[in-house]
């Protein structure tokens, strides 16, 4: 899938990839697509819990080797 | 609903800074107005060179190195974090008074104030949280 913004919160732990997603959706358009990948297993649940928040769509979510990955259209 | 989140954070240790700040930075980035009002020993996590010291609870101290493995960020960091996402912290007028505390000790970008200050701003919070 492609993507306006990538954003690389590996390694982060909570609250870390939430307060980061936040910054770089931040710097997008609505209707843009932010791509972020976390290791972080807490995000699994919190990314689509903020998304929700904010009303910004998770298009896809895919996981391999221990990293996610998550599209999400900011609102 | 509520759009705000209004934490107290009475107690000083550094497993208290962590409650406190992952809660008010993660409702920030969430879109919600987030208040925090330090109270006692709550001050220690605001404080310009105690929240650089905070106490692991006694017999806690291994976790030094589990904090360090999971890449927790440092408290500073996350002030810094939750300051630049808008949370607004509000230190105690009457336990500054108590401990003998100025403004000065603190970090910059705090208010002071008393107990209403904080309830207006709780009175329509949800969560209201303490820790």
């Amino acid at each position: 899938m492609k993507s306006n913004l990538h954003l690389d919160a590996k390694g982060l732990s909570c609250p870390m990839p939430i307060v980061k997603t936040k910054k770089a959706i931040d710097t997008l358009a609505s209707g843009e697509i932010l791509e972020v990948q976390v290791t972080d297993k807490g995000s699994l649940a919190d990314i689509p819990a903020w998304a929700k928040a904010g009303g910004h769509a998770i298009l896809d979510k895919c996981e391999e080797a221990g990293v996610i990955t998550f599209f999400i259209q900011k609102a | 609903m509520s759009n705000k989140v209004a934490i107290i954070a009475s107690n000083g240790g550094l497993f208290d800074a962590y409650k406190v700040f992952n809660i008010a930075t993660a409702a920030a980035a969430s879109e919600k107005e987030v208040a925090i009002f330090f109270t006692f020993e709550g001050l220690n996590l605001i404080h310009k060179q105690g929240m650089y010291a905070l106490p692991m609870p006694a017999g806690a101290e291994h976790y030094a190195e589990g904090f360090a493995k999971a890449n927790v960020p440092a408290i500073s960091q996350l002030v810094e974090m939750a300051q630049e996402l808008g949370v607004k912290f509000i230190a105690c007028q009457m336990t500054m008074d108590v401990m003998g505390l100025t403004t000065e000790d603190f970090i910059d970008g705090i208010e002071v104030g008393g107990a209403v200050t904080f309830l207006e701003f709780a009175k329509d919070a949800a969560p209201s949280l303490t820790f």
